[in-house]
């Protein structure tokens, strides 16, 4: 058995979670920002020895961190004639309303590395105008005489008619410049969305390129895949020309491995809630983790498929403070790491971490294993200050401030819940990230979400799901034709190069016959919408249209005609996984704590047992009020919950259900029928 | 009860969240790029007296109106559970007749009266009248298309067959009005439900004190603004170029009076009401003028009942800032209520120059196509408005092709449009050297040109093509935008409002307006 290893680089440490036939081993460096591929090295000479014939699987923020601290390459943009400005334009809106100070959007080319061609295809596919290949080349030329690193070719209509851009393309291979060519990158109309995700691939290609060779050129012959935004790796060789694919890889793979730790537990709907210092990552997983192509990073739109995650710019570090009207404001400032919550030593704002020391719910002993120890007097005098301006308690202000973030919190969970038509009640919590399990247990009980696990791998739950993700590939084709129009058999067409595609590729990375699943599936809206509904291919696409569309806007219309948008291919390469130790709840028995300390509940103080997670067994458990805290993070108990630690080392909590889980009655279903009556009086909302 | 910091917070959030949860179910069901595209809607949630709790970051010149539309929507209908009005009648609660608004009464266990209303307001690409799209120059408002008085669309959950069909008989393209009333209906819905939920989980007499709770903190933060004020009187006057029938300026007049906490905006002075279709009525100018105050605000305060409390206003009935049935109004919500604001910024430049940007654009630059798509067979109408220059800000120079002050809404795709009419687009770009310049330049504006692809009716409703938008502090103006026809190779300037018959093949150029600069010098 050859050795597998996931790594995932972070902002503080590199983490690495190795498969070999010991089992499952986690080790931590520190990282390396100048050059991330030194701690990646480190590790891995420390962590697995011989890897000659391994495979790594690598998370890497080189691509994210490009766009957002704008170090990405030099692009230059060939964009059809009189179209120069639409990545300057966007949508023409203002992101403020009632802010006079608003700011602009920020673009990744700048104005002078924008190159007008002219030429024209329609939305037909038919060409109105042919490329002049002098013109071309004198805008080749133009464009050379700016040095730029990479180039971005988006011309109109290329998502039906490519023929322009692969003439581009093809006059720019002699010259060795990175070139991303719109409709490669994402075959779909609205060119705004379009051009903006391709521009991003440009923008951040070379630096992936020079990152992944100086990595393969440390690790040998181990085979290097690299994790994709969309939950799944491809082979380095790819990531590097659709770098773009890559970004938000670190918090895909922690839904992926979310998923995971939460199968073990025998639990397979979740919504996965990661709280760090700065923000808070929120994604439901309903068997499968939930896709979307609808996100942006840096104010740019990126529109190919990445995991449906719900980012809210709150989390442990968050500032509080009373606005001019007299509210508390939990966020949306943030202490960052640095100066960090007041109790690290340096703040002068009071954050929710502080908040939480305030009520006894962190071990100023034994945070991060005791490596760090917490001041309480810094923070109790901002809060005593803060108090007096709210006339409040302390006591009150800190419970305040947990029940600001906390409401924050919730909205960020019915957002990826309830707003596309899922009821919290069906799903357990799964957090994660330096906050997530202080808070966990008081947010699912708002929710009336019955269990909370923390994983026994919080800490490096990206790392794992990097080593147990698949290797996945999306492919796509704009179609925008009514679906009445689409027989079985043309339908089928239109799949079939996409399919073929798949199939070659994936071949090339080793994944055949078992070890393939290729999925189909199908963009669909009510003729004359303009928002699309992933539905898989199967001959009842259409039912299961309105079944979706009825549940996501509570409404949905038989009669109505629709329109196939686009087709959508996934091929699904099956890695080889770790098995994981099965939960068994056989044993039973109470944990020792290894201390007691006052905390705060509802306003009232507790005798509180704070456990170590490292030492409690697997069947350990006992009642809240407890603290378990573990070298990564603490994981609150509040009075009425109990946990039991299961075989895999989880913390799986949960609340004495306060009320019987209420039914939905007729009269919500109601609520939600439109019948249009008039043109189809069976219309009815299918629920 | 005292004031609760914490909860207030909870509360305060929630109520908004409903309101843009309202959003993103009418934006994704509807079926007009108008709606679905552009964004051309808004949503928001009231008490029982009909008074704002919340709304969405939705269209500024809706905002301020709607409470009108819920409150006409009270005293003419009795709404039952289940219910939903629809009305668009610019003298009973709308601003002009493309804009219909759908309230929705909250009933909670048995009451008799409804705890709450949700309401939203979507902008139909067509209602009738004599020109498709609706937004023609007309001299009446008989002629602007289908009146729709507070009338109820659906009883007990159910549309009320007949009413429904006597709206779609009156437009050029049923079927979409159809698609995008059922989508305004899921929106209320969805409101209600969440309403209904939080009700649930708080008990009613929290939501409902809270719902008053929001609004007093609103006011609180308004009054502190307002205060900050230096005391005094501040007059501005600005101009549209015309009302579309005649080449008389249009002047609106403005005096602000400031005293201590309270601010009186009083447009006595200003033009009488137009024949063309320029006329606001006074919902329009409370909105315009709310919304200038608002932008004093510095901090992101929730948008609510709260605002008017604070700002009284004064529109002489009969004048152009104060419409009487049954003036035409189309360009009153877009263009009115851009030079509205222009005139209330303008006085409240000379209070605090320092904190009020140099004129923007000034218009929505409106156009309307319709006719018969050869390819289907099928008429269409469609409506889409271009943004522009913004005017530079102390501090900042101007934001380019932006929509400004009462406009929100995103451009629809090229891509979009050459697919789904017999349009093309030759060029959308910056509109480079139109923006004033100055310390802090203006933005620049847009242009846009069409090309299309058979016999099309065109309607283009715009303003700052003579008048320029002003600079402040020694600013420079903003270049005015123009309209240009393109017929076999020789253009042909057109004025700021007009109505065409074009030919396949012909173009139009609409060239959007800069921002005018901000301070003396160069940026």
């Amino acid at each position: 058995m050859s050795v597998r290893i996931g790594v995932d680089t972070g902002g503080t440490f590199t983490d690495l979670v190795v498969l070999d036939e010991r089992g499952l081993t986690i080790h931590k460096v520190r990282s390396t920002p100048e050059d991330p591929s030194t701690a990646i090295v480190q590790g891995l000479s420390e962590a697995a020895g011989e890897i000659a014939n391994g495979e790594i699987v690598h998370g890497s923020t080189v691509a994210t961190n490009a766009v957002l601290e704008e170090r990405g390459a030099r692009v230059a943009l060939i964009t059809t004639a009189g179209f120069e400005d639409v990545l300057r334009i966007g949508r023409q809106t203002r992101r403020a309303l009632y802010d006079f100070m608003v700011t602009a959007r920020r673009t990744l080319v700048p104005p002078e590395l924008t190159f007008g061609l002219s030429e024209r295809v329609a939305a037909d596919g038919e060409v109105l105008e042919p490329i002049q290949p002098d013109q071309l080349d004198a805008v080749i030329a133009r464009l050379r005489a700016q040095n730029p690193e990479a180039v971005a070719v988006c011309l109109l209509h290329s998502y039906v008619n490519a023929s322009h851009e692969e003439a581009v393309a093809a006059r720019l291979s002699t010259w060795q410049v990175p070139v991303s060519c719109s409709h490669h990158v994402l075959p779909e109309y609205r060119e705004f969305e379009r051009w903006s995700t391709t521009v991003i691939n440009a923008y951040v290609t070379p630096l992936m390129a020079r990152y992944l060779a100086s990595l393969e050129a440390h690790i040998g012959t181990a085979r290097l895949r690299i994790m994709q935004s969309n939950g799944g790796s491809i082979a380095a060789a790819t990531a590097r020309s659709t770098a773009v694919r890559t970004i938000l890889s670190g918090p895909a793979a922690g839904v992926v491995g979310a998923r995971a730790v939460a199968e073990t537990a025998g639990v397979s709907r979740i919504i996965s809630f990661d709280m760090g210092g700065t923000s808070t990552d929120v994604s439901l997983i309903d068997q499968t983790v939930a896709v979307t192509t609808e996100s942006m990073i840096a104010d740019c739109p990126l529109r190919l498929p990445i995991i449906d995650i719900h980012t809210v710019g709150a989390g442990g570090g968050s500032i509080a403070c009373i606005d001019a009207g007299g509210a508390l404001r939990v966020g949306p400032r943030s202490a960052g790491a640095d100066p960090g919550p007041a109790c690290y030593g340096q703040g002068t704002e009071l954050t929710v971490t502080d908040a939480n020391l305030l009520l006894g719910r962190l071990d100023p002993t034994y945070f991060l294993g005791g490596r760090m120890v917490l001041d309480v007097e810094r923070p109790r005098r901002l809060a005593e200050d803060l108090a007096k301006r709210a006339a409040l308690t302390v006591r009150a202000l800190a419970q305040g401030i947990i029940r600001v973030a906390n409401a924050n919190m919730e909205r960020a969970i019915r957002v990826v819940s309830v707003r596309r038509g899922f009821d919290p009640r069906d799903f357990a919590l799964l957090a994660f990230g330096g906050a997530g399990g202080m808070h966990a247990c008081e947010i699912a009980a708002a929710l009336e979400m019955r269990t909370v696990i923390v994983p026994r791998y919080a800490g490096v739950l990206s790392a794992l799901g990097m080593l147990l993700a698949d290797v996945k590939k999306d492919y796509s084709r704009s179609v925008l034709r009514p679906a009445d129009t689409l027989c079985e058999g043309e339908l089928r067409e239109l799949f079939q190069p996409l399919m073929a595609q798949a199939e070659k590729e994936m071949a090339e990375e080793g994944f055949a016959d078992a070890s393939l699943v290729v999925e189909c599936a199908v963009d669909v809206r009510y003729i004359g919408q303009s928002y699309e509904i992933t539905v898989p291919l199967v001959s009842e696409y259409r039912d299961e249209f309105d079944r979706r569309h009825a549940r996501l806007y509570g409404y949905s219309n038989p009669r109505r005609p629709i329109e196939v948008v686009n087709a959508r291919v996934l091929a699904v390469g099956l890695a080889r996984k770790p098995e994981l130790p099965w939960t068994s709840y056989e044993v039973k028995r109470r944990a020792t704590a290894c201390r007691m300390r006052d905390s705060v509940f509802d306003g009232r103080s507790y005798q509180t047992a704070i456990y170590r997670h490292e030492d409690l067994v697997p069947g350990s458990g006992g009642d809240g009020p407890a603290l378990v805290a573990s070298e990564m993070a603490t994981t609150v108990i509040p009075p009425g919950f109990q946990f039991q630690v299961d075989e895999a080392g989880n913390v799986i909590a949960s609340g004495r259900t306060r009320r019987p889980r209420r039914v939905r009655k007729p009269e919500d279903l109601a609520a939600v029928q439109v019948s249009s009556a008039a043109r189809f009086s069976d219309g009815r909302a299918r629920l | 009860m005292k004031f609760d910091p914490v909860e207030f917070e909870v509360f305060k959030n929630l109520f908004v969240s409903i309101a843009e949860e309202m959003g993103v179910t009418l934006c994704r069901t509807a079926f007009s790029p108008n709606i679905k595209e552009r964004l051309d809607y808004s949503c928001a949630i009231y008490d029982r007296n009909g008074d704002t709790i919340a709304q969405g970051d939705h269209m500024p010149v809706h905002l301020g109106a709607m409470p009108l539309s819920v409150r006409a929507a009270i005293q003419k209908c009795a709404m039952a559970p289940g219910d939903v009005v629809a009305l668009n009648d610019p003298f009973e609660g709308g601003t002009h007749l493309p804009d219909i608004t759908l309230v929705a009464p909250v009933y909670l266990a048995r009451d008799r009266k409804p705890a709450f209303y949700v309401a939203n307001r979507a902008h139909h690409s067509d209602v009738g009248g004599m020109s498709p799209g609706s937004m023609p120059l007309a001299t009446e408002l008989f002629q602007e298309g289908l009146i729709i008085p507070p009338v109820a669309l659906v009883r007990r959950h159910q549309v009320v067959a007949d009413v429904l069909q006597l709206i779609l008989s009156n437009v050029r393209t049923p079927d979409e009005r159809e698609g995008d009333l059922t989508a305004q209906i899921a929106a209320n819905r969805v409101a209600e439900l969440r309403l209904r939920e939080v009700v649930t989980k708080y008990g009613r007499r929290k939501v409902e004190r809270y719902a008053t709770d929001v609004q007093d903190y609103t006011e609180r933060i308004v009054r502190k603004t307002v205060a900050e004020l230096p005391d005094g009187e501040y007059c501005y006057e600005d101009a549209l170029d015309d009302d579309g029938l005649s080449d008389r300026l249009v002047w609106i007049r403005v005096a602000i009076r400031i005293d201590g906490e309270r601010a009186e905006v009083d447009f006595t002075g200003s033009d009488p009401e137009t024949k063309g279709s320029v006329n606001a009525n006074y919902a329009i100018s409370l909105s315009a003028t709310l919304y200038a105050f608002r932008c004093l605000v510095s901090d992101d305060v929730p948008y609510n009942a709260g605002v008017g409390r604070v700002v009284r206003v004064i529109a002489p009935e009969g004048s152009i800032v104060s419409a009487r049935r049954p003036a035409a109004v189309a360009g009153g919500n877009v263009e009115t209520s851009q030079r509205i604001t222009d005139v209330v910024l303008g006085a409240l430049a000379r209070a605090v120059p320092g904190r009020v940007p140099a004129a923007s654009q000034g218009t929505m630059n409106n156009v309307t196509l319709g006719g018969t798509d050869p390819r289907s067979g099928r008429r269409f109408a469609y409506y889409e408005t271009i943004g522009g220059g913004m005017g530079g800000r102390n501090g900042a120079a101007g934001l380019s092709g932006v929509h400004t002050h009462m406009s929100n809404t995103r451009n629809t795709p090229v891509e979009a449009i050459e697919h789904y009419l017999p349009v093309r687009i030759l060029q959308y770009r910056l509109r480079n050297g139109s923006g004033g310049g100055g310390r802090y330049a203006g933005g620049d504006g847009i242009i846009r040109e069409y090309e299309v692809q058979c016999d099309t009716d065109v309607t283009i409703l715009s303003d700052r093509r003579r008048k320029p938008p002003y600079g402040a502090c020694d600013g420079q103006e903003g270049a005015p935008g123009r309209n240009v026809l393109i017929r076999s190779g020789r253009e042909e300037a057109l004025p700021s409002k007009v109505q065409l018959h074009l030919r396949a093949h012909d173009r139009l150029r609409i060239e959007t307006p800069g921002g005018g600069g901000y301070g003396q010098g160069e940026g």
